[in-house]
């Protein structure tokens, strides 16, 4: 049997918490995966370009990506990520999204 | 101008210069409208709905049968079914934005007046696009995997291949090149 609270909490992120629930709207990421063909360099300039990263920033998710495989460049709602996968897409990086929650 | 290979370097602000051969530029727009060519619309269209075709909507939802397309034009959802999706609305667009890329390089390399092309960034911009299409189709074709590089210096000089691998790194390090100059800037 479920336990019943005579008390709830209320704040802004309970608010936030239950308008997710209800509209469905569960962050979503954009994923860039390795691939032997682009220079670490232009993968890294492309994410400074794409995303305004600084070239450090853009530098330690292209090592990510170097080294692991993939990488998370993104995160926001879905009409955000299938953005950034075009624009990736333009310049030849190759990028997927899905949701936050699913394991990568 | 000096006989060493600079290929692009900054020059002033907001310009970017290289300095090309003939046989330079007759490589790089050979090169350019074959991937032009290669981003027209599919062969495999029938039933297209015009005016769907007009705001950028295809019938075709299946990914590329040919690599080097599905290489330009990749899955964007693991998904299949997302996947079509994406792609009936998205495909499109994407082949022009890519072709517009390629012809870019290319009214830049017909325009060259001695040899040299002058990018400001945005063309830059454009070019290391339709550069790294380029990369990506010749990888495909020399199957360029994380650890082929020794094999693929090794091309027995007969090797068909040993002169699409000169090119595709010889792009590589103009690719390079104008990344340096770029980030120069964005210092």
């Amino acid at each position: 049997m479920p336990k019943v609270k005579s008390k709830i909490e209320v704040n802004e992120k309970l608010d936030e918490e239950l308008k997710a629930i209800f509209s469905g709207d569960v962050p979503w990421v954009t994923i860039v995966w390795d691939d032997p063909v682009n220079l670490m360099t232009y993968v890294t300039y492309v994410l400074m370009e794409l995303f305004g990263y600084s070239k450090e920033r853009a530098h330690e998710l292209m090592m990510k990506v170097h080294t692991e495989g993939k990488a998370v460049v993104s995160t926001g709602s879905r009409e955000e990520m299938e953005h950034d996968v075009a624009r990736l897409h333009e310049y030849g990086l190759w990028a997927t999204l899905q949701r936050g929650d699913q394991a990568l | 101008m000096s006989e060493i290979q600079h290929g692009f370097f900054r020059h002033g602000d907001n310009s970017y210069l290289a300095n090309f051969t003939d046989a330079e530029r007759e490589v790089l727009l050979n090169l350019v409208e074959q991937i032009i060519e290669l981003l027209a619309e599919r062969v495999d269209h029938h039933n297209e709905d015009p005016l769907a075709a007009m705001v950028g909507i295809t019938v075709h939802d299946t990914p590329p049968e040919d690599e080097v397309l599905l290489r330009l034009l990749p899955n964007a959802y693991a998904d299949q079914v997302d996947a079509s999706e994406f792609r009936r609305y998205t495909e499109s667009t994407l082949r022009q934005k890519k072709q517009a890329h390629a012809m870019a390089m290319r009214i830049h390399i017909k325009a060259a007046v001695d040899g040299i092309v002058e990018l400001d960034h945005d063309s830059a911009n454009a070019w290391l696009g339709a550069m790294n299409d380029v990369r990506l189709a010749l990888g495909v074709r020399l199957k360029v995997e994380e650890n082929s590089q020794q094999d693929l210096e090794l091309l027995a000089p007969d090797d068909p291949m040993r002169g699409v691998y000169a090119v595709y790194s010889w792009l590589g390090w103009l690719q390079e090149s104008l990344i340096d100059a770029l980030m120069d800037e964005s210092q």
